[in-house]
C-alpha cells in the first residue's frame, strides 16, 4: 500500500501545487464574474472556502452512510444546503457584499471546485484530513481570486479597497486615467490569461508540480 | 426492492435535514434582512427630512412616490423612487425634494451601468449637482448640468429622467392636501389600485356596496412571503372592520402592511374625483 | 411579442452568457478544442437549459412560492436539474440512441455548467413570465453556443500557430476569449429591455 501523505502536504498541496483555479482551471466563473474589485474578489473567495470546508467535512463524516448510487445527489443537497445558509447570512450581515456578488453565490453550488474535492477527496478520506484539504483548497481559491482581483482593480481602476467611498484608496492620485478594459467583462479573460501565463513560467522556474 | 427503498430513505433523509437546517437558519435571517431593508430606506427619508413623521404612497405612472408629513400634518417633501432605462440595464433612484420642489437628495439604489464608465452616476460629484435645482430650472445638459464625456448615454439618461421627475412632482404634489376618502359618496363597484409595500407593488382590489367596504383581495404582490402573512389578511380585516384606514400598523411588517392601506386609498381615491 | 424578441437578441449578442456575463466557462473552455465536440455540447445545452427553465418556473412558481419555501430555491433548483439531465440522459437512450451517442457524453457535465443554473435561477429573479422565461432561455443558450462554436473555430487555428511556451493552453485561450468578449462589447446598447 501506497505512503499516505502527511497532513501538512494535505494541506498545502491545494495552495500550490494543486491550486484549483491557476493550476486546474476550475470553478472559473465566479474567478471572472467578480474580480473587478479586491473586496469582491477575497469576499467570493472566502464564501466559497467556507463551503469547501463544510461540504468536506459533512460529506466525510457520511462517506460510510450513503449507498454509492445516490452520491452525487446526495453531496449537491449538502452543498446547496451550505451555500443557501451563507447565502441568508451574507444578505443578513453583509448586505453590501451580497448585492455586489450578486446571483454568483448561489452558483457556488456548482462550482466544480467544491464538488470535485467532495467526490474526489473528502468522500475518500477521514474527516480531519478532508477538512484540511478544504482548507489548503479553499485558501488556493481565494488567493487566485486575491492575485486577479489586485490586478484587476489596480490596472482598471487605479483604486484598492473600492468601490465603498469610505475605504477606497486612489493609488495614482485623482488625475489619473485607469485602463477601463480590465475592469470590463473582457479585461477579465484577458487579466487571466496573461496571468496564467505568468504562473506557468513560475511554476516552470522553481519547478513546482 | 430493498435496494431501491434504501436508496429513496437516504435520499429523503439527507433532503429532510438540509430543508430543516435551512428553514432554522431562515428563520434567523429573515427578520434582520426585512429590518435592514426598510430601516435603510427611514434612514434615507430622515437624513434628507429632518422633521419627517409619517409618509403617504402613491403611484403616477411607473414611479412611487412617498410624499412626506412632519408631526403638525404639513407636507415637508417628497421621496421619489424612480426606474430608468440607461446604458445597460435599469437605473433605480431615490429622489428627495422639499416642500418647495427643490431636489434635496439623490440617492442610486441599484445599477449595472459599465464599471469604469457609466457608473460614474453613482458618484457624490455627479449627483451633487442637482441639488438645489427644481421645476424653475432648466435642467439641461450643457447648460445648468453636465453630462459626462465618454459615459454620455448614462449620464442623459439620469439627466433626462431627473428632468421629468421634477415635473411631475410640480404638477401633481406641491399645496397637496392629505387625501379625504368619502366613502359614501362611492358608487358601489369593485376597484383595483396599488401602492409600493416593502419589496414592489401591492395589487388590491376592493368592493364597495353601500357606501361601506365589503372586501378586500390582495391581487399581486412580491413582499417576504414569511412576513406578508403577518399583514393578510389581519389588515384588510381591520380596514373592513372599523370602515377606516387609520390602521396601527404591525410592527416587523409595517411597511407591507403600510403598502395594503395605500393600494386600499389608491383604488378608491382615483373613484372618487382626484385630490 | 417585443419584450420577447429583445429578451432572445440581447442574450444571444448582447448580454452573451460566456462573454459578458461569465457562466458556463468551465465548458467553453473544455469542449471548444474541437468543433464537433462544441457543436454537440452546444445542442446538449440548448436543449437542457430550456427544459430545467421551463420545470424550475412551474415548480417555483406553483410550489415554493405558495408553500413559503422560497428559501430552498437553491437545493430544489439544482436537484431539479441534475435529474433532469439524469432523466434525459435515460430517454435519449431508449428513444434516439444515435441522438445519444452524439450528446451523451456531454450531459453529466451539464449538471455542474453554471450557465444552466444561472439562467434558472436569473429568469425568476428577474421576475419573468413563463413564455419569457423560456426565451430567456433559448436566446441564453445559444448565446452560449455562439460563443463556443466561434472558439472552437478559432482554437483549432490556435493549435498550429507559434508562440511561447507559457501562453500555449489555457492562457492563450483565455485571452482569445477576452478579444472575442471585446468584439461583443460592441453590440452593447443597441437593444435594451
Amino acid at each position: 500500500m501506497k505512503h499516505k501523505p502527511s497532513y501538512w502536504q494535505e494541506f498545502t498541496k491545494g495552495i500550490l501545487k494543486e491550486n484549483p483555479v491557476l493550476v486546474a482551471l476550475l470553478g472559473m466563473c465566479p474567478v471572472l464574474g467578480v474580480t473587478a474589485f479586491v473586496v469582491n474578489g477575497v469576499g467570493m473567495g472566502l464564501a466559497a472556502a467556507a463551503v469547501l470546508i463544510a461540504s468536506n467535512l459533512v460529506v466525510s463524516l457520511l462517506r460510510n452512510l450513503i449507498p454509492p448510487q445516490v452520491r452525487i445527489p446526495c453531496f449537491i443537497v449538502v452543498i446547496a444546503t451550505f451555500v443557501t445558509i451563507i447565502e441568508m447570512v451574507l444578505e443578513a450581515f453583509l448586505p453590501v457584499l451580497y448585492e455586489a456578488l450578486g446571483v454568483f453565490v448561489p452558483l457556488i453550488v456548482v462550482n466544480c471546485v467544491i464538488l470535485g474535492r467532495a467526490e474526489a477527496f473528502a468522500s475518500k478520506n477521514k474527516p480531519l484530513r478532508a477538512v484540511l484539504d478544504g482548507v489548503g483548497s479553499g485558501i488556493g481559491f481565494t488567493l487566485a481570486l486575491l492575485l486577479l482581483s489586485l490586478v484587476r482593480e489596480i490596472i482598471g481602476q487605479g483604486t484598492i479597497l473600492g468601490p465603498d467611498p469610505e475605504t477606497v484608496i486612489h493609488l495614482f492620485g485623482a488625475d489619473f486615467e485607469p485602463m477601463i478594459l480590465f475592469a470590463q467583462p473582457a479585461g477579465a479573460f484577458i487579466a487571466l490569461g496573461l496571468l496564467l501565463a505568468v504562473v506557468n513560467s513560475v511554476y516552470k522556474r522553481f519547478n513546482i508540480k | 426492492m430493498r435496494e431501491i427503498l434504501k436508496l429513496s430513505i437516504t435520499l429523503a433523509v439527507v433532503g429532510l435535514v438540509s430543508a430543516a437546517l435551512l428553514s432554522g437558519v431562515n428563520n434567523v435571517t429573515a427578520p434582520i434582512i426585512a429590518e435592514r431593508q426598510e430601516s435603510e430606506y427611514r434612514e434615507a427619508l430622515e437624513r434628507y427630512f429632518p422633521d419627517f413623521e409619517r409618509f403617504e404612497s402613491q403611484q403616477i405612472d411607473n414611479d412611487y412616490f412617498d410624499l412626506i408629513f412632519d408631526s403638525s400634518d404639513r407636507l415637508v417633501g417628497v421621496m421619489a423612487t424612480v426606474g430608468q432605462q440607461g446604458y445597460d440595464g435599469t437605473i433605480w433612484y431615490n429622489l428627495a425634494f422639499d416642500g418647495e420642489g427643490k431636489i434635496v437628495g439623490v440617492r442610486i439604489i441599484s445599477h449595472t451601468e459599465t464599471p469604469g464608465i457609466g457608473d460614474i452616476i453613482a458618484t457624490a460629484e455627479f449627483q451633487e449637482q442637482f441639488i438645489g435645482k427644481s421645476f424653475a430650472d432648466p435642467l439641461i445638459p450643457g447648460e445648468d448640468v453636465d453630462i459626462v464625456t465618454g459615459a454620455t448615454i448614462s449620464t442623459a439618461a439620469v439627466i433626462t429622467s431627473i428632468r421629468r421627475v421634477v415635473n411631475v412632482v410640480a404638477e401633481n404634489f406641491l399645496g397637496y392636501e392629505t387625501l379625504v376618502i368619502d366613502l359614501s359618496a362611492l358608487p358601489d363597484g369593485i376597484y383595483q389600485g396599488s401602492a409600493p409595500g416593502m419589496v414592489g407593488l401591492i395589487t388590491v382590489e376592493v368592493e364597495v356596496a353601500g357606501g361601506r367596504i365589503t372586501r378586500i383581495d390582495v391581487l399581486d404582490h412580491s413582499e417576504t412571503p414569511t412576513y406578508f402573512i403577518e399583514s393578510y389578511p389581519l389588515i384588510p380585516e381591520l380596514i373592513i372592520a372599523g370602515q377606516s384606514f387609520d390602521i396601527d400598523t404591525k410592527t416587523g411588517a409595517t411597511l407591507s402592511a403600510k403598502g395594503i392601506v395605500d393600494a386600499v386609498q389608491a383604488a378608491l381615491a382615483a373613484n372618487v374625483g382626484g385630490e | 411579442m417585443e419584450k420577447l424578441l429583445s429578451i432572445f437578441f440581447i442574450y444571444i449578442f448582447i448580454d452573451n452568457f460566456v462573454l459578458q456575463r461569465f457562466f458556463g466557462v468551465c465548458p467553453f473552455l473544455g469542449v471548444s478544442r474541437k468543433m464537433e465536440t462544441a457543436i454537440g455540447m452546444s445542442m446538449a445545452v440548448v436543449f437542457v437549459m430550456t427544459m430545467a427553465t421551463l420545470v424550475t418556473w412551474l415548480i417555483y412558481t406553483f410550489v415554493l412560492v405558495p408553500f413559503n419555501l422560497a428559501f430552498l430555491q437553491i437545493v430544489a433548483f439544482i436537484l431539479i436539474i441534475a435529474s433532469l439531465v439524469q432523466l434525459v440522459e435515460i430517454v435519449l437512450r431508449k428513444i434516439s440512441p444515435t441522438l445519444y451517442q452524439g450528446l451523451g457524453i456531454f450531459l453529466p457535465l451539464i449538471t455542474t455548467n453554471c450557465a444552466v443554473l444561472a439562467v434558472a435561477l436569473l429568469a425568476v429573479r428577474q421576475e419573468f413570465s413563463l413564455l419569457e422565461s423560456v426565451i430567456f432561455a433559448i436566446g441564453a443558450s445559444l448565446g452560449f453556443s455562439l460563443a463556443l462554436v466561434i472558439m472552437a473555430g478559432i482554437r483549432e487555428r490556435l493549435e498550429l500557430a507559434e508562440m511561447p511556451d507559457v501562453l500555449r493552453g489555457s492562457a492563450v485561450t483565455l485571452i482569445t476569449a477576452g478579444i472575442l468578449s471585446l468584439a461583443f462589447l460592441g453590440f452593447k446598447g443597441i437593444i435594451t429591455l
